[in-house]
């Protein structure tokens, strides 16, 4: 293979410059790293506000391995992203039909709707822990009640905005409504909808986060509250970099996610779909 | 609201008061039908007014908040202000970083990273962290606002000026234009409707950083002021205050919105065509 290659000058630059590209990116991290390192190391940043990276690994191997302490607040935090998540989007998603489907429904829902989408979510967080106590119930609703919205709103818009002319064609042939649902709305709306989703999984982060900071019993929330008052910031950051490999790990999974299930709108997905399909075909 | 509100509001605009009373009227029937219910179940014992308090304690504490004892505009200002100055500096970050990574593939390619490290984060992770850097005054709420409107803004911005139209672009070209006249002629007003939706997914963001930051450590704001009053267990108030942030959502959002009506006038067919006859009569009296 590297033989018939050697002689595509355009391949091997293009490796050659990737190279070269993940070298520079490698150089500019390591830089900002080690003056970070020793800018805190000469007292040009206060350790105690801004830790540096070396004791920000050390806490974090504390707090992984040694003590292992995180662990126990990573599975209370997940737990209630997932719950709160899967209540929360479940209740949109089905909502967000339900008012898509139905125009009266929609017309009378719309003032509401306007004046929720103005609310930040969020500030709702005391109210609930007021009404619903302290514990796992309250929490769970701040969450849900976070991340119904995306859903809801991207379910709606899926399902109303069809597209008119392709409507007008599927009624021409007499396509049943089931027919209509299932091959022009669905595969339109599914798109918007995982994006919806999206966004609501990221919510859920932060809504199980706040909900955290202000019931301060367990979870990664509590923990960086906690850490920060005692103004052991490196453990406060090693708590905030867990969170973005989760932000991360969220980010990714959903979009692999979404190449999965709305497979008609990229490329690969297609191509796989297709020969899965064209293989079953030969048996005929 | 873009979605729910958009499809009638054109028809809307040209209907006869007295038809438009008609339309509404049902509306007002339903929301007062609704309120009478919930009082009612309140009244009743059915829902526990400790719980969720009957509509006339939410007037009475609102009349009691914004009228007789007024205390809650101290607060409105302060957290009106924080959103606002922490949204213009995240803004301001986000639009310099995005137009110096629209102008320079390279710095696109290497602050990319950080960018997206900064997105996947949950920002209110870093709440209690900010708090400490820039203590309990009005600092670090305006940071977090600041740091939580950065991201959508900064994509945005820098979608709307990387996408190209390439015909008109050839167009500018073949007719000798300078590559600044492309860039302040065409991809400028092309990024704007973009660069717009982006201000306003921020501002809406900077507010929730705002009272997030007030929950967790803070002396005068609306977010204060609902904590304290949630922990005294004065629900009515404390839905009276949360009704105030609402406000303040409207007020910025329906601002952001006028700015878009008017600047990015040409994707609204209304505003278009008075656009339009303003400069026709404004070239008409310059031929004159």
């Amino acid at each position: 293979m590297s033989n018939s290659q050697t002689f595509n000058p355009a391949k091997t630059n293009r490796a050659h410059l990737g190279r070269k590209r993940a070298l520079l990116h490698v150089v500019i991290f390591s830089t900002l790293i080690v003056s970070w390192e020793t800018g805190s190391r000469i007292g040009l940043l206060d350790p105690l506000f801004y830790p540096s990276p070396s004791s920000i690994l050390n806490s974090a191997w504390t707090i992984y391995v040694a003590n292992a302490t995180i662990w126990y607040h990573l599975y209370a935090t997940l737990g209630l992203v997932f719950l709160g998540f899967l209540a929360g989007s479940i209740f949109g998603t089905g909502l967000g039909a339900i008012v898509g489907f139905n125009s009266v429904v929609r017309r009378f829902l719309k003032p509401y709707v306007i004046v929720l989408e103005a609310t930040p979510r969020i500030a709702v967080a005391p109210l609930l822990i007021a009404a619903l106590g302290f514990g796992s119930a309250s929490k769970i609703a701040i969450i849900m009640l976070v991340c119904f919205f995306a859903p809801f709103i991207n379910t709606l818009s899926g399902v109303v905005n069809v597209n008119e002319d392709k409507l007008e064609l599927f009624k021409s042939l007499r396509a049943s409504k089931l027919q209509i649902l299932k091959k022009l709305v669905l595969p339109e709306a599914i798109p918007v909808m995982m994006a919806g989703e999206r966004l609501a999984l990221t919510a859920a982060l932060s809504g199980a986060l706040v909900a955290e900071f202000i019931q301060r019993d367990k979870g990664l929330g509590s923990m960086i509250l906690i850490y920060t008052r005692n103004l052991n910031m490196a453990s406060a950051f090693a708590c905030i970099f867990t969170l973005t490999v989760i932000g991360f790990l969220i980010f990714r999974g959903m979009e692999w996610l979404d190449h999965r299930i709305a497979f008609w709108k990229n490329e690969a997905g297609l191509a796989r779909v297709s020969t899965k399909r064209a293989r079953k075909m030969e048996g005929f | 609201m873009s979605v729910v509100s958009s499809e009638a509001a054109r028809e809307q605009s040209r209907v006869p008061i007295g038809v438009k009373f008609f339309q509404l009227a049902p509306h007002f029937a339903l929301f007062v039908f609704l309120l009478i219910i919930w009082e009612v179940a309140v009244a009743t014992d059915l829902i526990k007014s400790i719980m969720i308090p009957a509509p006339s304690a939410i007037v009475a504490s609102i009349i009691e908040l914004y009228f007789t004892k007024g205390t809650i505009y101290y607060h409105f200002g302060i957290t009106f202000a924080e959103a606002v100055l922490g949204f213009t500096i995240g803004a301001a970050i986000a639009v310099i970083l995005a137009v110096s990574s629209a102008l320079s593939e390279p710095f696109k390619r290497y602050i990319a990273p950080y960018a997206i490290l900064l997105n996947v984060t949950p920002g209110i992770a870093l709440t209690p962290v900010i708090i400490a850097w820039f203590g309990y005054g009005m600092g670090s709420k305006i940071a977090l606002a600041a740091v939580l409107c950065f991201f959508p803004i900064y994509v945005n911005t820098l979608t709307g000026l990387i996408q190209r139209d390439e015909d008109r672009e050839d167009l500018f070209r073949s007719l000798g234009a300078a590559d600044i006249l492309i860039f302040t002629k065409l991809r400028l007003p092309s990024a704007l409707p973009m660069f717009f939706a982006g201000l306003k997914i921020g501002l809406t963001t900077a507010l929730i950083g705002a009272v997030v930051a007030e929950f967790s450590q803070a002396t005068d704001g609306v977010g204060v002021l609902m904590n304290r009053f949630s922990f005294q267990l004065n629900m009515a108030s404390s839905i009276a205050t949360l009704l105030s942030m609402t406000l303040i959502g409207l007020i910025l959002f329906y601002t952001m919105e006028f700015l878009d009506d008017r600047i990015v006038f040409w994707r609204r067919e209304a505003r278009r065509a008075s656009v339009s006859w303003a400069k026709r009569r404004a070239y008409k009296r310059r031929v004159k």
